[in-house]
């Protein structure tokens, strides 16, 4: 039995579905991301496992209990939200308190809590200010604080890191990440930030118009994607659209310009069109000599421009059918804008979907 | 010269317009109520007598009492009414919440007076409430013929709209989201009202609050038609001494009183308020 269940959980708002028949089974001391665009259901998924929404058919169970009718305020979890909603008419230590009094917790308790929590989270010296008096950075370390102060039986995080700027926000991913290892209580994180996800999951649930498209480790999201919009949607990739070819344990892709090889894709049938995908930074350079001996996943193409990305840098080329994309490391050879290079990639790292199932 | 200018044109003009219309009529007012009226005349001796006899005259301090009590019970009853109504069109107004807030303000649109002589026929003695119950054979309800109940029950309906308003302006830049999350840590919805909603909204209610306790005080029109022989209010009562009785200097001395009471009570209701756990921003940072 998992720690928490949704079972067929959805949400109908007039004639649309919010969340659609989304089932899902996360474990004690697992770390998930909901991962998906705006307005794809993963914020209404939330509130209802939080009881700030109830669903319109299924169930959701936490820790073994049948939760679905419960109220928030009995439901035993906590929140951080993406605009924080600190209690602005209370300073620092009336917010992180707030969570204790209701649960009614002696006071020596209550404070031993408080102290614990401004000290793993670096408050110390902010308990007497008012939230509009603290940064960004420490209004979001309160409201994690208040999030974790109460001993929750799971938090959930709606996009809290999205008000944060860029640096703040990978300090606050490793830190998020440490509390829930150390707490060993299941941490819920909606995201719309592909790199939030990967950084801190163990598992990741893409969701799409309301629907769970895929729901496994963040490796195999990033590495195996299931369908042509999680290929789209997490990574950068190049793609390329042409009719399938099956060869035996082969498959191979005219796409017009270029030929694609990789595994046979039985569930495909011959001659369909589809799209494959490459990863951005599977895309590997060489000098243009090289382009022969290649043959297959191999194209000529021009560098346009070089943009600098620190460790990497990713080269924009032109080529026969248009513009693609390779990022490499900078301790490989660089090559400036105006060379000619072959890119190439392995079989292995192709995608392949038919074609109709990506255009939606 | 810009930038010089325009914080003493938007400063200015306010000022210009306080002082011409506000300060200097409630000056003169002052200096009114240190002089003396003897048949209809303005005499100008200095002295203390309209002061003495507020002080001393019981009737005056009976009129007093009672309008503070009127004033209290009719904020108070304003409030609570106001209160849901303007929870409940923030809430579950949708588009039509200004609309709604609007037409609480439709008896506005027409005078006060008129508004009071309405509400006359319909609580009066041959009024529509008495009138129907005599006509099933009930007794009339000799609590809402010319009593204070009466009075009280016309400065509601005169007041209300103001309140509403206000509290209305107030829950609108209220965080709604606030009370998710109080609910979230634990809080079951009335106690997220009272630990949320409440104190959040305490410095728009005192607004409403002042802004019917303030008129209810000197409020003379609703006593005068809808009040009886022992509504007189200490508003009413300044009125008749600037009509009727021509007591001009006596009538401003009970402004000023007045004047007082009022600023007093503001005063001791923002030293009880700290404005900071109503979450007034106004203090900016640091």
């Amino acid at each position: 039995m998992s720690y928490i269940s949704l079972d067929g959980v959805s949400k109908q708002y007039g004639a649309a579905w919010a969340v659609d028949r989304v089932a899902m089974a996360i474990e004690k001391n697992e770390f998930v991301s909901l991962l998906g665009p705006s307005g794809s259901g993963k914020t209404t998924l939330l509130r209802i496992i939080a009881g700030l929404e109830k669903p319109t058919n299924g169930r959701v169970l936490i820790g073994g209990e049948d939760v679905t009718d419960l109220p928030p305020h009995k439901r035993g979890v906590a929140m951080v939200f993406q605009e924080f909603l600190l209690f602005p008419h209370r300073t620092v230590r009336e917010n992180l308190a707030f969570p204790l009094r209701m649960l009614k917790l002696p006071k020596t308790e209550a404070d031993e809590r408080i102290d614990w929590v401004l000290g793993i989270l670096s408050l110390r010296g902010l308990e007497g200010r008012y939230p509009n008096q603290l940064s960004g950075g420490q209004q979001q370390r309160v409201a994690l604080g208040r999030g974790l102060v109460g001993r929750p039986k799971a938090l959930l995080l709606d996009e809290p890191l999205a008000n944060l700027d860029r640096e703040l926000r990978q300090e606050m991913e490793v830190e998020i990440r440490k509390h829930q290892t150390a707490l060993g209580i299941p941490f819920i994180y909606v995201t719309h930030n592909q790199e939030e996800a990967l950084s801190m999951s163990d598992r990741i649930a893409v969701v799409r118009n309301g629907r769970i498209e895929d729901f496994a480790p963040r490796a195999e999201i990033y590495d195996r994607p299931k369908t042509a919009f999680i290929a789209q949607f997490v990574g950068r990739s190049n793609r390329f659209v042409g009719v399938l070819k099956r060869e035996g344990a082969t498959a191979a892709i005219d796409a017009g310009a270029v030929a694609l090889a990789t595994a046979d894709r039985p569930e495909l049938k011959d001659g369909a069109a589809v799209a494959a995908y490459v990863k951005n930074e599977k895309i590997r350079l060489r000098t243009p000599e090289t382009l022969r001996a290649l043959g297959a996943n191999a194209l000529a193409a021009t560098v346009k421009h070089v943009i600098l990305r620190g460790a990497y840098a990713e080269y924009v080329l032109t080529w026969a059918a248009g513009e693609m994309i390779a990022s490499r490391p900078r301790a490989e050879v660089e090559f400036s804008a105006g060379d000619a290079v072959v890119a190439h990639w392995d079989p292995a790292d192709v995608d392949v979907f038919p074609e109709k199932e990506a255009a939606a | 010269m810009r930038t010089r200018l325009a914080p003493w044109l938007t400063l200015g003009v306010p000022t210009v317009f306080l002082v011409a219309l506000f300060v200097l009529p409630l000056l003169s007012m002052l200096v009114l109520s240190v002089w003396r009226t003897e048949n209809y005349h303005i005499v100008q001796d200095w002295n203390l007598r309209n002061y003495w006899v507020l002080a001393t005259d019981g009737a005056y301090a009976t009129f007093l009492l009672r309008s503070i009590a009127m004033a209290t019970a009719v904020s108070v009853i304003c409030t609570a009414i106001a209160w849901p109504v303007a929870y409940g069109i923030t809430l579950y107004g949708g588009r039509y919440k200004l609309l709604l807030t609007l037409g609480f303000a439709v008896p506005f649109l027409t005078g006060e007076v008129l508004r009071v002589i309405a509400l006359q026929g319909l609580l009066g003695p041959v009024g529509l409430v008495n009138g129907v119950l005599m006509s099933l054979g009930a007794a009339p309800l000799r609590a809402i013929m010319y009593t204070n109940v009466a009075s009280a029950i016309g400065l509601v309906y005169l007041y209300l709209p103001i309140v509403v308003t206000v509290i209305y302006l107030s829950l609108l830049n209220f965080d709604q989201r606030l009370l998710d999350a109080a609910k979230i840590f634990g809080a079951s919805p009335a106690r997220a009202f009272f630990e949320i909603a409440w104190p959040l909204n305490l410095f728009g209610t005192l607004i409403g609050f002042a802004l019917c306790f303030i008129p209810c005080l000197s409020a003379t029109l609703a006593p005068r038609f809808l009040g009886g022989p022992n509504g007189t209010l200490y508003g009413m009562a300044m009125a008749q001494q600037f009509g009727e009785s021509g007591t001009w200097a006596l009538g401003a001395a009970m402004g000023v009183v007045l004047f007082a009471l009022s600023i007093a009570a503001v005063f001791v209701a923002f030293r009880t308020v700290d404005l900071r756990r109503t979450g007034f921003t106004g203090f900016g940072r640091g």
